[in-house]
């Protein structure tokens, strides 16, 4: 039984907003929670993250049951991809290297909104480049 | 408030929203075959210029070529567009006589996906008879771009 695909789809929006107030504002904390929100949803699965948990209470309700299921490997996969950013852009930000923490943010911004507006999802496409490397 | 940081938000934003609108441009559509990705063929020695031999044998896809095209799709074990894609040339190739559809596991076949350089799912390659590779679409192709692939495929 896999996911409802509109669930991580909500949860990149709802990582987009975060990941563009965190460039505002500059706040290395806020990036290093939305980290740990990566890793959850990396070691527990998408549907124990926050946002994943916020989707099935508040949105999933209000709409019809999904027509799909979508596998959860590969959003593990690319939310770990967004820990990584995350995480390297918390360092960043907080050790004083700013330039270090807005790159890192702009990538993983990058990433979750192309994810949440046209449902693309760049760290899926790259699991298969990345085992063409190294496979 | 950093304004820098509220420069980089457009920046990307804009970025991302071009990036988009370009891949759903391109995705689906059959493109044609650069000598070069032609040329990187099982049996061919052609140099740029020159037609190129069969990209693929009928071992490798574990069928025989259809006599008037063969859909080559490149899956993933998870990938939502992948199934569509199958759903929709196996519609195509059972309504056609001479029309074959095949489906690889690019992860199993990692050497074919370097030889063919496929880098993303699902990728379809429309061979002709001979196993010649006339188009290639990456992303779920259109059903009337499926069927003039099919007529360009036998017409070689």
């Amino acid at each position: 039984m896999g996911l409802d695909p509109r669930g991580p789809r909500f949860a990149a929006a709802v990582t987009s907003v975060v990941l563009a107030v965190v460039l505002v504002t500059g706040s290395g904390w806020l990036l290093a929670a939305q980290a740990v929100v990566f890793a959850v949803a990396v070691f527990a699965g998408p549907g124990a993250s926050p946002y994943g948990r916020l989707y099935r209470t508040l949105v999933a309700p209000r709409l019809a049951p999904p027509t799909e299921r979508e596998d959860p490997r590969p959003v593990r996969f690319a939310q770990g991809v967004g820990l990584v950013f995350a995480v390297v852009g918390a360092v960043g930000y907080l050790a004083g290297l700013t330039a270090l923490g807005i790159v890192a943010t702009a990538f993983a911004l990058f990433a979750a909104f192309l994810n949440a507006v046209f449902g693309l999802c760049l760290g899926c496409e790259m699991y298969l480049r990345f085992r063409r490397a190294t496979g | 408030m950093s304004y820098v940081g509220l420069a980089v938000v457009a920046a990307v934003l804009l970025a991302a929203t071009a990036a988009g609108l370009w891949r759903r441009h391109t995705d689906g559509r059959m493109r044609s075959v650069t000598p070069s990705a032609a040329g990187a063929g099982a049996g061919s020695v052609g140099s740029a210029g020159e037609v190129a031999g069969p990209v693929l044998t009928a071992d490798e896809i574990g069928a025989e070529f259809g006599s008037r095209a063969t859909f080559v799709q490149f899956s993933s074990a998870f990938c939502a567009p992948c199934r569509t894609t199958r759903a929709l040339l196996g519609q195509v190739a059972g309504e056609l006589d001479g029309v074959v559809h095949a489906e690889i596991d690019a992860e199993h076949h990692l050497d074919l996906v370097r030889r063919l350089d496929i880098t993303r799912t699902p990728t379809v390659l429309v061979l002709d008879a001979t196993g010649r590779e006339v188009r290639r679409a990456t992303g779920v192709p259109r059903r009337t771009d499926a069927l003039a692939a099919v007529a360009l495929a036998s017409a070689t």
